[in-house]
């Protein structure tokens, strides 16, 4: 194979990982506070060599796109949307903490505000915030992610924190992210606010994912004609050749 | 390419999404019945390239990552447990909670189950039971030739028996307040039943600190906002073709890749 082919593979098999990338984009249109993901290409010399015309594109990795989902409210008092840049931070079942944007809280057999998948959310100091038995869903969230029961005790706050890099953070599925340096930069956010009886949608843009399908399904295409078309070069170059002799 | 069985995720979601607004939509006139609505969640990544390798013996390393995402899964039906509208009746064992709680029915197998929808009856024994001739925890005998049944705020159940002025005291209605009321398990004929997620039981009496009223003679209606579901639904049905055009994208995909030559 001449490099002009192997050119076109390393475009084939980069479009191939986006398109995965868009499908599940796309698969999670309605999943509350999923943050699309973006690839993210890069052109590769090979190195060593004196060859600076040929270069190959390699997916070097993705992030997040993190803008703000749009809010629809739900009235459920469990539901939660953020505003602003801030995250809510979940704990994981190691023990670890992730942070996401999904608001869709529950109460698990602890007593403790959970995920839908029973991850504790966690307070402003990294604890798992417990509810006394009898406040059940009769409860008010303020705008600082603080917890009144309906006489107006405080129960606990929600914590907020603002991530450095957002977009950097790794996905691990069940709305949680991680960040990869240890928390250490993490500050609670004071520019978010919570709005209670809201959940956050993904922020999943259909038009624009349905136009990069065709933009990736034409880009394939051409690859592929490239492929062709170099073969087909080598295929004359031999038919000439031979008729010489 | 995992395309395919991305997209499939995400078809087999909106189908699941469809099928819970299609039940809230069959049960906008069931009485006390509590809309749901289907909730998901990104499924796991798969790591292609790690963040954080180092990428030089100088200890440089990758900043970014390669994790594919697998497609969504259902995590549950979150129900809503707002307040339904109330209706008026007018009959005199119809019961509609205003605020939280439960009525507590016995069920023949002897284990107990919990509902909002507060239209009862007597049964030939005189007992109030429900629609499925379950009898409420406390059991109420009526007494026969009674004119008329009053029902208070706080529960407390009064007959005026044949032309006696004075009412009698037919005993007291407890209703059940739970942790967390999502996590109770609805199990058809407007009842539900307590989970590990739900937790134990509180039996308190209507009017208490935090708890419902009962209202005699009225209906809960369900809570289901019919404008909208059918919103939901539009948007279901374009997710579900948005996916099946990923399948489709994939498909052309593969297709060119078998006519190189």
């Amino acid at each position: 194979m001449s490099n002009a082919d192997y050119v076109s593979l390393s475009l084939a098999s980069a479009l191939q990982r986006s398109m995965d990338m868009s499908a599940h984009n796309m698969a999670n249109a309605s999943t509350a506070g999923y943050k699309t993901m973006q690839p993210l290409f890069e052109a590769v010399q090979p190195e060593g060599t004196e060859d600076t015309a040929t270069s190959y594109v390699e997916d070097r990795g993705m992030y997040l796109d993190t803008s703000q989902g749009a809010f629809v409210a739900t009235g459920n008092s469990l539901d939660l949307a953020l505003s602003g840049p801030g995250w809510l931070s979940y704990q994981t079942d190691g023990g670890a903490t992730a942070y996401g944007r999904d608001g869709r809280l529950t109460i698990n057999a602890d007593g403790q505000l959970s995920t839908l998948t029973g991850a504790p959310v966690l307070n402003q100091g990294g604890a798992p915030i417990t509810l006394p038995q009898a406040v059940g869903q009769n409860l008010t969230i303020s705008t600082d992610g603080s917890i009144t029961d309906a006489e107006g005790a405080v129960l606990g706050q929600i914590g907020i924190f603002r991530v450095p890099e957002a977009d950097n953070l790794v996905p691990i599925g069940n709305g949680l992210y991680l960040y990869g340096e240890a928390g250490a930069d993490i500050t609670p956010a004071t520019d978010t606010t919570v709005s209670q009886g809201f959940i956050e949608q993904s922020n999943v843009r259909p038009v624009i994912e349905l136009t990069r399908l065709m933009d990736i399904q034409r880009a394939y295409e051409r690859a592929a004609k490239l492929m062709s078309d170099s073969n087909d070069l080598t295929r004359q170059a031999i038919e000439r050749l031979g008729s010489v002799i | 390419m995992k395309a395919l069985g991305i997209a499939a995720t995400g078809m087999l979601a909106q189908q699941t999404n469809v099928d819970v607004i299609a039940n809230n939509i069959a049960n906008a006139n069931t009485t006390g019945f509590k809309s749901g609505r289907a909730a998901f969640q990104d499924l796991i990544y798969q790591s292609m390239r790690q963040e954080g390798a180092l990428t030089s013996t100088e200890g440089t390393s990758r900043p970014v990552g390669m994790n594919v995402g697998l497609g969504v899964q259902s995590a549950g039906v979150i129900r809503l447990n707002t307040q339904g509208g109330l209706s008026q009746t007018e009959n005199q064992l119809d019961m509609a909670i205003e605020g939280l709680g439960f009525f507590v029915v016995n069920r023949p197998d002897g284990t107990q189950a919990y509902t909002r929808a507060g239209s009862f009856q007597l049964s030939a024994e005189g007992q109030i039971v429900t629609l499925d001739g379950y009898e409420i925890d406390p059991g109420i005998n009526v007494p026969d030739n009674t004119r008329q049944i009053e029902i208070n705020q706080e529960g407390v159940v009064m007959a005026y028996v044949d032309s006696d002025p004075v009412p009698v005291e037919l005993g007291q209605l407890t209703m059940a307040t739970f942790l967390n009321e999502a996590g109770m398990k609805p199990i058809g004929n407007n009842m539900l039943e307590e989970t590990t997620a739900s937790g134990e039981p509180t039996l308190v009496n209507p009017g208490e600190p935090g708890v419902g009223i009962i209202r005699q003679g009225y209906l809960e209606n369900s809570n289901v906002n019919i404008i909208q579901q059918i919103t939901d639904l539009i948007s279901a049905q374009r997710a579900y073709e948005m996916n099946s055009k990923a399948i489709e994208t994939a498909d052309a995909m593969l297709s060119t890749a078998n006519q190189i030559k």
